[in-house]
Protein backbone atom coordinates (compact mmCIF):
# COMPACT_ATOMS: atom_id res chain seq x y z
CA UNK A 1 0.00 0.00 0.00
CA UNK A 2 1.27 3.41 -1.01
CA UNK A 3 -0.13 6.33 0.92
CA UNK A 4 0.38 10.04 0.54
CA UNK A 5 -0.99 12.24 3.30
CA UNK A 6 -1.20 16.04 3.04
CA UNK A 7 1.88 16.13 0.81
CA UNK A 8 3.11 19.56 -0.21
CA UNK A 9 5.95 20.41 -2.54
CA UNK A 10 6.99 23.82 -3.76
CA UNK A 11 9.83 25.00 -5.99
CA UNK A 12 10.72 28.55 -5.07
CA UNK A 13 7.46 30.45 -4.78
CA UNK A 14 5.58 28.01 -6.99
CA UNK A 15 3.52 25.51 -4.96
CA UNK A 16 3.41 22.52 -7.31
CA UNK A 17 1.64 20.10 -4.97
CA UNK A 18 -0.57 21.68 -2.37
CA UNK A 19 -1.97 18.97 -0.11
CA UNK A 20 -2.12 15.60 -1.85
CA UNK A 21 -3.95 12.70 -0.26
CA UNK A 22 -3.74 9.50 -2.21
CA UNK A 23 -3.90 5.79 -1.50
CA UNK A 24 -2.87 3.00 -3.81
CA UNK A 25 -3.68 -0.46 -2.47
CA UNK A 26 -1.22 -3.28 -3.14
CA UNK A 27 -1.74 -4.77 -6.58
CA UNK A 28 -3.88 -1.86 -7.78
CA UNK A 29 -3.37 0.03 -11.03
CA UNK A 30 -3.70 3.77 -10.67
CA UNK A 31 -3.57 6.24 -13.53
CA UNK A 32 -2.71 9.88 -12.95
CA UNK A 33 -3.78 12.50 -15.45
CA UNK A 34 -3.65 16.27 -15.46
CA UNK A 35 -2.62 19.28 -17.50
CA UNK A 36 1.04 19.81 -18.44
CA UNK A 37 3.23 20.99 -15.54
CA UNK A 38 0.53 20.13 -13.00
CA UNK A 39 3.12 18.16 -11.01
CA UNK A 40 2.51 14.59 -12.17
CA UNK A 41 6.20 13.79 -12.52
CA UNK A 42 6.95 15.51 -9.21
CA UNK A 43 4.30 13.35 -7.53
CA UNK A 44 5.88 10.16 -8.90
CA UNK A 45 9.33 11.22 -7.70
CA UNK A 46 7.98 11.90 -4.23
CA UNK A 47 6.65 8.35 -4.07
CA UNK A 48 10.12 6.85 -4.41
CA UNK A 49 11.99 9.50 -2.45
CA UNK A 50 13.79 11.07 -5.39
CA UNK A 51 12.26 14.32 -4.15
CA UNK A 52 11.37 15.13 -0.57
CA UNK A 53 8.05 16.75 0.32
CA UNK A 54 8.06 20.07 2.18
CA UNK A 55 5.24 18.77 4.36
CA UNK A 56 3.17 15.63 4.72
CA UNK A 57 4.00 11.95 4.60
CA UNK A 58 4.75 9.36 1.99
CA UNK A 59 4.19 5.89 3.39
CA UNK A 60 5.03 2.62 1.72
CA UNK A 61 3.52 -0.38 3.49
CA UNK A 62 3.04 1.67 6.60
CA UNK A 63 6.54 3.12 6.93
CA UNK A 64 7.22 6.78 6.35
CA UNK A 65 9.99 7.23 3.80
CA UNK A 66 10.21 11.01 3.98
CA UNK A 67 12.70 11.09 6.82
CA UNK A 68 14.95 8.36 5.45
CA UNK A 69 18.50 9.03 4.36
CA UNK A 70 19.60 8.26 0.82
CA UNK A 71 21.17 4.99 2.05
CA UNK A 72 18.04 4.15 4.02
CA UNK A 73 15.92 4.55 0.91
CA UNK A 74 17.89 1.97 -1.07
CA UNK A 75 15.93 -0.99 0.28
CA UNK A 76 12.62 0.66 -0.61
CA UNK A 77 13.81 1.69 -4.04
CA UNK A 78 14.96 -1.85 -4.78
CA UNK A 79 11.25 -2.76 -4.69
CA UNK A 80 10.33 -0.03 -7.17
CA UNK A 81 10.78 0.07 -10.94
CA UNK A 82 10.69 3.54 -12.45
CA UNK A 83 10.26 4.57 -16.06
CA UNK A 84 11.38 8.17 -16.43
CA UNK A 85 9.49 10.54 -18.66
CA UNK A 86 12.61 11.23 -20.74
CA UNK A 87 13.88 7.63 -20.52
CA UNK A 88 16.99 8.57 -18.48
CA UNK A 89 18.94 5.77 -20.15
CA UNK A 90 22.62 5.75 -19.19
CA UNK A 91 24.17 7.13 -22.34
CA UNK A 92 27.63 5.70 -21.58
CA UNK A 93 26.32 2.11 -21.51
CA UNK A 94 24.94 -0.25 -24.12
CA UNK A 95 21.24 -1.04 -24.21
CA UNK A 96 21.99 -4.46 -22.70
CA UNK A 97 23.96 -2.97 -19.80
CA UNK A 98 21.21 -0.43 -19.22
CA UNK A 99 18.57 -3.10 -18.87
CA UNK A 100 20.88 -5.29 -16.79
CA UNK A 101 21.79 -2.45 -14.42
CA UNK A 102 19.15 -2.95 -11.69
CA UNK A 103 19.86 -6.70 -11.63
CA UNK A 104 23.63 -6.30 -11.71
CA UNK A 105 23.55 -3.75 -8.86
CA UNK A 106 21.50 -6.08 -6.73
CA UNK A 107 24.08 -8.85 -7.07
CA UNK A 108 23.61 -12.55 -6.46
CA UNK A 109 23.07 -13.48 -10.10
CA UNK A 110 25.58 -15.01 -12.48
CA UNK A 111 26.47 -12.96 -15.52
CA UNK A 112 25.02 -15.40 -18.05
CA UNK A 113 21.78 -15.55 -16.07
CA UNK A 114 21.56 -11.75 -16.18
CA UNK A 115 22.29 -11.79 -19.92
CA UNK A 116 19.56 -14.38 -20.45
CA UNK A 117 16.99 -12.31 -18.57
CA UNK A 118 18.03 -9.15 -20.38
CA UNK A 119 17.53 -10.69 -23.79
CA UNK A 120 14.18 -12.16 -22.71
CA UNK A 121 13.05 -8.74 -21.47
CA UNK A 122 14.22 -7.02 -24.63
CA UNK A 123 12.34 -9.59 -26.69
CA UNK A 124 9.21 -8.89 -24.63
CA UNK A 125 9.38 -5.18 -25.47
CA UNK A 126 10.01 -5.95 -29.13
CA UNK A 127 13.69 -5.07 -29.19
CA UNK A 128 15.30 -8.51 -29.44
CA UNK A 129 18.94 -8.44 -30.42
CA UNK A 130 19.56 -4.76 -29.66
CA UNK A 131 21.79 -5.42 -26.64
CA UNK A 132 24.97 -4.06 -28.18
CA UNK A 133 23.50 -0.77 -29.44
CA UNK A 134 24.10 2.49 -27.63
CA UNK A 135 21.03 4.49 -26.51
CA UNK A 136 21.98 7.33 -28.87
CA UNK A 137 21.38 4.99 -31.83
CA UNK A 138 17.74 4.39 -30.88
CA UNK A 139 14.57 6.25 -31.77
CA UNK A 140 12.44 7.82 -29.05
CA UNK A 141 9.96 4.96 -29.06
CA UNK A 142 12.74 2.39 -28.77
CA UNK A 143 14.32 4.27 -25.87
CA UNK A 144 10.97 4.30 -24.12
CA UNK A 145 10.72 0.54 -24.49
CA UNK A 146 14.29 0.05 -23.24
CA UNK A 147 13.27 2.18 -20.26
CA UNK A 148 10.29 -0.11 -19.66
CA UNK A 149 12.56 -3.16 -19.87
CA UNK A 150 14.95 -1.63 -17.33
CA UNK A 151 12.09 -0.65 -15.00
CA UNK A 152 10.62 -4.14 -14.95
CA UNK A 153 13.63 -6.45 -15.24
CA UNK A 154 13.96 -7.06 -11.51
CA UNK A 155 10.24 -7.88 -11.06
CA UNK A 156 9.61 -4.96 -8.72
CA UNK A 157 6.58 -4.97 -6.44
CA UNK A 158 5.81 -1.40 -7.43
CA UNK A 159 6.15 -0.09 -10.97
CA UNK A 160 5.91 3.59 -11.80
CA UNK A 161 5.53 4.65 -15.41
CA UNK A 162 5.91 8.32 -16.31
CA UNK A 163 4.38 8.81 -19.76
CA UNK A 164 5.07 5.29 -21.07
CA UNK A 165 3.59 6.08 -24.49
CA UNK A 166 4.34 9.76 -25.09
CA UNK A 167 5.57 10.22 -28.65
CA UNK A 168 4.58 6.71 -29.78
CA UNK A 169 2.22 5.99 -32.64
CA UNK A 170 -1.25 4.55 -31.82
CA UNK A 171 -0.34 0.97 -32.74
CA UNK A 172 2.83 0.98 -30.66
CA UNK A 173 0.87 2.64 -27.85
CA UNK A 174 -1.59 -0.26 -27.80
CA UNK A 175 1.29 -2.75 -27.90
CA UNK A 176 3.02 -1.05 -24.99
CA UNK A 177 -0.14 -1.05 -22.87
CA UNK A 178 -0.75 -4.72 -23.73
CA UNK A 179 2.76 -5.42 -22.51
CA UNK A 180 2.31 -3.41 -19.31
CA UNK A 181 -0.97 -5.19 -18.62
CA UNK A 182 0.48 -8.64 -19.28
CA UNK A 183 3.40 -7.82 -16.99
CA UNK A 184 1.16 -6.57 -14.23
CA UNK A 185 -1.08 -9.61 -14.47
CA UNK A 186 1.83 -12.02 -14.09
CA UNK A 187 3.62 -10.14 -11.31
CA UNK A 188 0.63 -8.63 -9.50
CA UNK A 189 2.66 -5.47 -9.00
CA UNK A 190 1.22 -2.19 -7.79
CA UNK A 191 1.26 0.19 -10.74
CA UNK A 192 1.12 3.97 -10.96
CA UNK A 193 1.07 5.32 -14.49
CA UNK A 194 1.01 8.90 -15.71
CA UNK A 195 -0.15 9.49 -19.24
CA UNK A 196 -1.52 12.22 -21.45
CA UNK A 197 -3.15 9.58 -23.62
CA UNK A 198 -6.19 9.34 -21.37
CA UNK A 199 -8.12 6.88 -23.49
CA UNK A 200 -5.36 4.30 -23.76
CA UNK A 201 -4.46 4.77 -20.12
CA UNK A 202 -8.03 4.14 -19.02
CA UNK A 203 -8.01 0.77 -20.75
CA UNK A 204 -4.99 -0.20 -18.63
CA UNK A 205 -5.70 1.15 -15.13
CA UNK A 206 -8.61 0.57 -12.73
CA UNK A 207 -8.68 3.96 -11.06
CA UNK A 208 -7.79 7.40 -12.32
CA UNK A 209 -6.77 10.44 -10.31
CA UNK A 210 -6.98 13.88 -11.85
CA UNK A 211 -4.29 16.27 -10.66
CA UNK A 212 -5.23 19.92 -10.98
CA UNK A 213 -3.85 23.07 -9.34
CA UNK A 214 -1.82 21.15 -6.79
CA UNK A 215 -4.60 18.88 -5.60
CA UNK A 216 -6.24 15.61 -6.56
CA UNK A 217 -9.36 17.12 -8.01
CA UNK A 218 -11.08 13.85 -8.79
CA UNK A 219 -10.52 10.17 -8.23
CA UNK A 220 -12.72 7.45 -9.63
CA UNK A 221 -13.10 4.34 -11.75
CA UNK A 222 -11.40 4.51 -15.13
CA UNK A 223 -14.46 3.33 -17.06
CA UNK A 224 -16.71 6.12 -15.88
CA UNK A 225 -14.19 8.93 -16.28
CA UNK A 226 -15.91 10.57 -19.27
CA UNK A 227 -19.09 10.86 -17.21
CA UNK A 228 -17.41 12.38 -14.18
CA UNK A 229 -19.67 14.85 -12.39
CA UNK A 230 -16.94 17.50 -12.22
CA UNK A 231 -17.10 19.73 -15.32
CA UNK A 232 -13.34 20.45 -15.14
CA UNK A 233 -12.56 16.74 -15.34
CA UNK A 234 -15.05 16.20 -18.14
CA UNK A 235 -13.62 19.05 -20.15
CA UNK A 236 -10.05 17.77 -19.71
CA UNK A 237 -10.90 14.20 -20.59
CA UNK A 238 -12.97 15.10 -23.61
CA UNK A 239 -10.53 17.75 -24.77
CA UNK A 240 -13.17 20.47 -25.09
CA UNK A 241 -11.94 23.97 -25.78
CA UNK A 242 -14.79 25.64 -23.87
CA UNK A 243 -15.19 25.13 -20.15
CA UNK A 244 -13.98 25.94 -16.64
CA UNK A 245 -10.47 24.40 -17.02
CA UNK A 246 -7.76 27.03 -16.54
CA UNK A 247 -4.57 26.95 -18.59
CA UNK B 1 27.48 29.72 2.62
CA UNK B 2 25.03 26.83 2.45
CA UNK B 3 26.74 25.92 -0.81
CA UNK B 4 30.09 25.68 0.99
CA UNK B 5 28.63 23.38 3.61
CA UNK B 6 27.14 21.17 0.89
CA UNK B 7 30.49 21.22 -0.92
CA UNK B 8 32.17 20.05 2.26
CA UNK B 9 29.51 17.33 2.48
CA UNK B 10 30.39 16.13 -1.02
CA UNK B 11 34.06 16.02 -0.05
CA UNK B 12 33.33 14.01 3.09
CA UNK B 13 31.12 11.53 1.25
CA UNK B 14 33.76 11.22 -1.48
CA UNK B 15 36.28 10.14 1.14
CA UNK B 16 33.70 7.81 2.68
CA UNK B 17 32.83 6.53 -0.78
CA UNK B 18 36.44 5.54 -1.41
CA UNK B 19 36.13 3.12 1.50
CA UNK B 20 32.57 2.05 0.67
CA UNK B 21 33.39 1.08 -2.89
CA UNK B 22 30.50 0.66 -5.28
CA UNK B 23 32.14 2.31 -8.24
CA UNK B 24 31.98 0.73 -11.69
CA UNK B 25 34.78 -1.64 -12.65
CA UNK B 26 37.59 -0.19 -14.73
CA UNK B 27 36.22 3.31 -14.26
CA UNK B 28 39.29 4.70 -12.47
CA UNK B 29 41.58 3.63 -15.30
CA UNK B 30 39.19 5.08 -17.86
CA UNK B 31 39.06 8.37 -15.97
CA UNK B 32 42.84 8.45 -15.55
CA UNK B 33 43.14 8.07 -19.27
CA UNK B 34 40.54 10.76 -19.88
CA UNK B 35 42.19 13.21 -17.49
CA UNK B 36 45.81 12.37 -18.23
CA UNK B 37 45.85 11.80 -21.94
CA UNK B 38 43.76 14.78 -22.85
CA UNK B 39 45.75 17.18 -20.70
CA UNK B 40 49.30 15.95 -21.20
CA UNK B 41 50.18 17.90 -24.34
CA UNK B 42 48.28 20.94 -23.10
CA UNK B 43 50.25 21.04 -19.86
CA UNK B 44 53.58 20.23 -21.48
CA UNK B 45 53.23 23.10 -23.95
CA UNK B 46 51.92 25.62 -21.42
CA UNK B 47 54.46 24.91 -18.71
CA UNK B 48 57.27 24.65 -21.23
CA UNK B 49 56.56 28.11 -22.61
CA UNK B 50 56.06 29.67 -19.19
CA UNK B 51 59.41 28.16 -18.13
CA UNK B 52 61.13 29.71 -21.12
CA UNK B 53 59.58 33.12 -20.57
CA UNK B 54 60.37 33.14 -16.86
CA UNK B 55 64.01 32.26 -17.34
CA UNK B 56 64.31 34.77 -20.15
CA UNK B 57 62.94 37.51 -17.93
CA UNK B 58 64.97 36.45 -14.93
CA UNK B 59 68.23 36.35 -16.89
CA UNK B 60 67.52 39.77 -18.39
CA UNK B 61 66.94 41.23 -14.94
CA UNK B 62 70.04 39.58 -13.47
CA UNK B 63 72.13 40.79 -16.38
CA UNK B 64 71.00 44.33 -15.77
CA UNK B 65 71.85 44.18 -12.04
CA UNK B 66 74.73 41.81 -11.31
CA UNK B 67 75.41 39.86 -14.47
CA UNK B 68 75.84 36.71 -12.37
CA UNK B 69 73.55 34.04 -13.81
CA UNK B 70 74.98 31.09 -11.87
CA UNK B 71 72.18 31.15 -9.27
CA UNK B 72 69.27 31.25 -11.72
CA UNK B 73 68.89 27.49 -12.25
CA UNK B 74 69.37 26.65 -8.60
CA UNK B 75 66.64 29.04 -7.52
CA UNK B 76 64.41 28.15 -10.43
CA UNK B 77 64.13 24.45 -9.59
CA UNK B 78 63.19 25.29 -6.01
CA UNK B 79 60.39 27.54 -7.19
CA UNK B 80 59.24 25.10 -9.85
CA UNK B 81 59.08 22.24 -7.39
CA UNK B 82 57.42 23.99 -4.51
CA UNK B 83 55.01 26.14 -6.46
CA UNK B 84 55.09 26.70 -10.21
CA UNK B 85 54.70 23.10 -11.33
CA UNK B 86 51.80 22.10 -9.06
CA UNK B 87 49.98 25.42 -9.17
CA UNK B 88 50.22 26.01 -12.92
CA UNK B 89 49.25 22.39 -13.57
CA UNK B 90 46.41 22.80 -11.10
CA UNK B 91 45.17 25.93 -12.85
CA UNK B 92 45.30 24.24 -16.24
CA UNK B 93 43.49 21.15 -14.95
CA UNK B 94 40.91 23.30 -13.18
CA UNK B 95 39.76 24.61 -16.55
CA UNK B 96 40.06 21.44 -18.60
CA UNK B 97 39.24 18.68 -16.18
CA UNK B 98 36.84 20.82 -14.17
CA UNK B 99 34.79 21.74 -17.23
CA UNK B 100 34.77 18.12 -18.44
CA UNK B 101 33.62 16.69 -15.13
CA UNK B 102 30.91 19.32 -14.62
CA UNK B 103 29.59 18.91 -18.16
CA UNK B 104 29.48 15.11 -17.93
CA UNK B 105 27.87 14.92 -14.51
CA UNK B 106 25.68 17.95 -15.18
CA UNK B 107 24.18 16.48 -18.32
CA UNK B 108 23.54 13.22 -16.48
CA UNK B 109 21.78 15.24 -13.81
CA UNK B 110 19.47 17.15 -16.14
CA UNK B 111 18.61 14.05 -18.18
CA UNK B 112 17.63 12.29 -14.93
CA UNK B 113 20.36 9.66 -15.30
CA UNK B 114 21.49 10.59 -11.80
CA UNK B 115 17.96 9.86 -10.54
CA UNK B 116 17.99 6.57 -12.45
CA UNK B 117 21.23 5.65 -10.65
CA UNK B 118 19.65 6.53 -7.32
CA UNK B 119 16.68 4.30 -8.15
CA UNK B 120 19.08 1.37 -8.45
CA UNK B 121 20.47 2.07 -5.00
CA UNK B 122 23.59 3.82 -6.28
CA UNK B 123 24.97 6.83 -4.44
CA UNK B 124 25.85 9.34 -7.19
CA UNK B 125 28.93 10.53 -5.30
CA UNK B 126 30.32 6.98 -5.05
CA UNK B 127 29.58 6.15 -8.65
CA UNK B 128 30.42 9.41 -10.39
CA UNK B 129 32.75 11.47 -8.22
CA UNK B 130 34.91 8.90 -6.43
CA UNK B 131 36.51 7.39 -9.58
CA UNK B 132 37.17 10.87 -10.96
CA UNK B 133 38.58 11.91 -7.58
CA UNK B 134 41.08 9.05 -7.40
CA UNK B 135 42.03 9.43 -11.05
CA UNK B 136 42.46 13.17 -10.68
CA UNK B 137 44.68 12.94 -7.59
CA UNK B 138 46.97 10.43 -9.29
CA UNK B 139 47.07 12.22 -12.63
CA UNK B 140 47.63 15.66 -11.10
CA UNK B 141 50.75 14.35 -9.38
CA UNK B 142 51.91 12.68 -12.60
CA UNK B 143 51.21 15.75 -14.73
CA UNK B 144 52.81 18.06 -12.16
CA UNK B 145 55.98 15.99 -12.32
CA UNK B 146 55.93 15.98 -16.09
CA UNK B 147 55.05 19.67 -16.37
CA UNK B 148 57.68 20.65 -13.83
CA UNK B 149 60.36 18.65 -15.64
CA UNK B 150 59.50 20.24 -18.96
CA UNK B 151 59.42 23.70 -17.43
CA UNK B 152 62.84 23.13 -15.87
CA UNK B 153 64.39 21.79 -19.05
CA UNK B 154 62.81 24.50 -21.23
CA UNK B 155 64.12 27.13 -18.80
CA UNK B 156 67.58 25.58 -18.78
CA UNK B 157 67.82 25.46 -22.56
CA UNK B 158 66.71 29.08 -22.78
CA UNK B 159 69.36 30.11 -20.27
CA UNK B 160 71.99 28.15 -22.16
CA UNK B 161 71.24 29.21 -25.73
CA UNK B 162 70.16 32.80 -25.08
CA UNK B 163 72.41 33.76 -22.20
CA UNK B 164 75.24 31.26 -22.44
CA UNK B 165 74.67 29.75 -18.99
CA UNK B 166 76.57 26.51 -18.54
CA UNK B 167 74.11 23.60 -18.50
CA UNK B 168 75.90 21.93 -15.60
CA UNK B 169 75.60 25.07 -13.52
CA UNK B 170 71.92 25.55 -14.38
CA UNK B 171 70.88 21.96 -13.73
CA UNK B 172 72.42 21.91 -10.27
CA UNK B 173 70.04 20.20 -7.86
CA UNK B 174 72.17 20.54 -4.74
CA UNK B 175 69.99 23.22 -3.11
CA UNK B 176 66.74 21.35 -3.72
CA UNK B 177 65.69 19.59 -0.55
CA UNK B 178 62.85 17.33 0.63
CA UNK B 179 60.92 20.32 1.96
CA UNK B 180 60.39 21.69 -1.55
CA UNK B 181 59.46 18.32 -2.89
CA UNK B 182 56.99 17.57 -0.14
CA UNK B 183 55.36 21.00 -0.36
CA UNK B 184 55.00 20.52 -4.12
CA UNK B 185 53.58 17.05 -3.65
CA UNK B 186 51.09 18.19 -1.02
CA UNK B 187 49.93 20.96 -3.34
CA UNK B 188 49.50 18.61 -6.30
CA UNK B 189 47.51 16.13 -4.24
CA UNK B 190 45.33 18.86 -2.77
CA UNK B 191 44.54 20.43 -6.14
CA UNK B 192 43.92 17.01 -7.64
CA UNK B 193 41.41 16.37 -4.88
CA UNK B 194 39.76 19.80 -4.97
CA UNK B 195 39.08 19.99 -8.71
CA UNK B 196 36.81 16.91 -9.08
CA UNK B 197 35.01 17.61 -5.81
CA UNK B 198 34.20 21.22 -6.75
CA UNK B 199 33.34 20.33 -10.35
CA UNK B 200 31.35 17.22 -9.47
CA UNK B 201 29.44 19.25 -6.91
CA UNK B 202 28.63 21.88 -9.57
CA UNK B 203 27.55 19.13 -11.99
CA UNK B 204 25.25 17.49 -9.44
CA UNK B 205 23.64 20.87 -8.80
CA UNK B 206 22.84 21.46 -12.48
CA UNK B 207 19.18 22.23 -13.01
CA UNK B 208 16.82 22.48 -15.94
CA UNK B 209 18.20 21.63 -19.36
CA UNK B 210 21.34 22.21 -21.41
CA UNK B 211 21.44 25.78 -20.19
CA UNK B 212 21.79 24.44 -16.66
CA UNK B 213 24.75 22.34 -17.79
CA UNK B 214 26.35 25.48 -19.21
CA UNK B 215 25.95 27.26 -15.90
CA UNK B 216 27.33 24.28 -14.02
CA UNK B 217 30.38 24.11 -16.30
CA UNK B 218 31.16 27.80 -15.91
CA UNK B 219 30.70 27.58 -12.16
CA UNK B 220 33.01 24.55 -12.05
CA UNK B 221 35.82 26.29 -13.93
CA UNK B 222 35.61 29.42 -11.80
CA UNK B 223 35.18 27.44 -8.59
CA UNK B 224 38.06 25.04 -9.27
CA UNK B 225 40.42 27.82 -10.34
CA UNK B 226 39.60 29.83 -7.24
CA UNK B 227 40.04 26.73 -5.12
CA UNK B 228 43.52 26.17 -6.58
CA UNK B 229 44.53 29.79 -5.95
CA UNK B 230 43.13 29.80 -2.45
CA UNK B 231 44.71 26.46 -1.56
CA UNK B 232 48.02 27.64 -3.02
CA UNK B 233 47.95 30.59 -0.67
CA UNK B 234 46.93 28.53 2.35
CA UNK B 235 49.46 25.77 1.68
CA UNK B 236 52.27 28.22 0.95
CA UNK B 237 51.67 30.02 4.24
CA UNK B 238 51.27 26.73 6.11
CA UNK B 239 54.40 25.35 4.43
CA UNK B 240 56.31 28.42 5.49
CA UNK B 241 55.32 27.88 9.11
CA UNK B 242 55.77 24.11 9.18
CA UNK B 243 58.87 23.74 7.04
CA UNK B 244 60.29 27.19 7.73
CA UNK B 245 64.10 27.21 7.39
CA UNK B 246 64.19 24.24 5.05
CA UNK B 247 62.44 26.18 2.29
CA UNK B 248 64.88 29.06 2.33
N1 LIG C 1 13.57 19.91 -9.83
C1 LIG C 1 12.75 20.95 -10.08
N2 LIG C 1 13.14 22.21 -9.80
C2 LIG C 1 12.32 23.26 -10.00
N3 LIG C 1 11.10 23.16 -10.53
C3 LIG C 1 10.65 21.94 -10.86
C4 LIG C 1 11.46 20.77 -10.66
N4 LIG C 1 10.75 19.69 -11.07
C5 LIG C 1 9.58 20.18 -11.51
N5 LIG C 1 9.50 21.51 -11.39
C6 LIG C 1 8.35 22.36 -11.74
O1 LIG C 1 7.19 21.76 -11.21
C7 LIG C 1 6.11 21.87 -12.10
C8 LIG C 1 5.53 20.50 -12.38
O2 LIG C 1 6.44 19.73 -13.11
P1 LIG C 1 6.15 18.25 -13.58
O3 LIG C 1 5.80 17.42 -12.41
O4 LIG C 1 7.31 17.80 -14.40
O5 LIG C 1 4.88 18.44 -14.51
P2 LIG C 1 4.10 17.32 -15.32
O6 LIG C 1 2.74 17.27 -14.70
O7 LIG C 1 4.00 17.83 -16.73
O8 LIG C 1 4.85 16.04 -15.22
C9 LIG C 1 6.65 22.55 -13.34
O9 LIG C 1 6.26 23.90 -13.30
C10 LIG C 1 8.13 22.41 -13.23
O10 LIG C 1 8.76 23.51 -13.80
MG1 LIG D 1 5.89 14.94 -16.46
Amino acid sequence: MIELAAVRKRFGRHAVLDGIDLQVPTGARLGIIGPAASGKSVLLKLVCGLLRPDAGQVMIDGTDITERSEEGLAATRARIGFLFQNYALFDFMTVGDNVAFPLARRGGLAEDEIARRVSARLRAVGLAGNEAKMPAELSGGMKKRVGIARATIAHPEIVIYDEPTAGLDPVTTSKVYDLLRADQETTGATVIAVSSDVEALCRFVDTVAFLYQGKIRYQGAAQTLTDAPDPVVRQFVRGDLEGPLEG
Amino acid sequence: MRGLIELWGVFVSTIAGMIRGGRPKGEIVRQMHAIGNKSMLFIAVTLGFIGMVMIYQACMQFNRVTGDLSQVGVQFIRLVTSDFAPTLTGMMLATRVGAGIAAEIGSMKVTEQVDALRMSGVLPVDYLIVPRFIASVVMTVVLTTLGGAIMYVAGGLTAHYQFGVNLKIFFDLSLLNPAHLSLGLVKAVTYGAAIPVVSGFCGLRAKGSSEGVGWATTAAVIGSSLAVLLLDFILSVAGFFVLGEALR
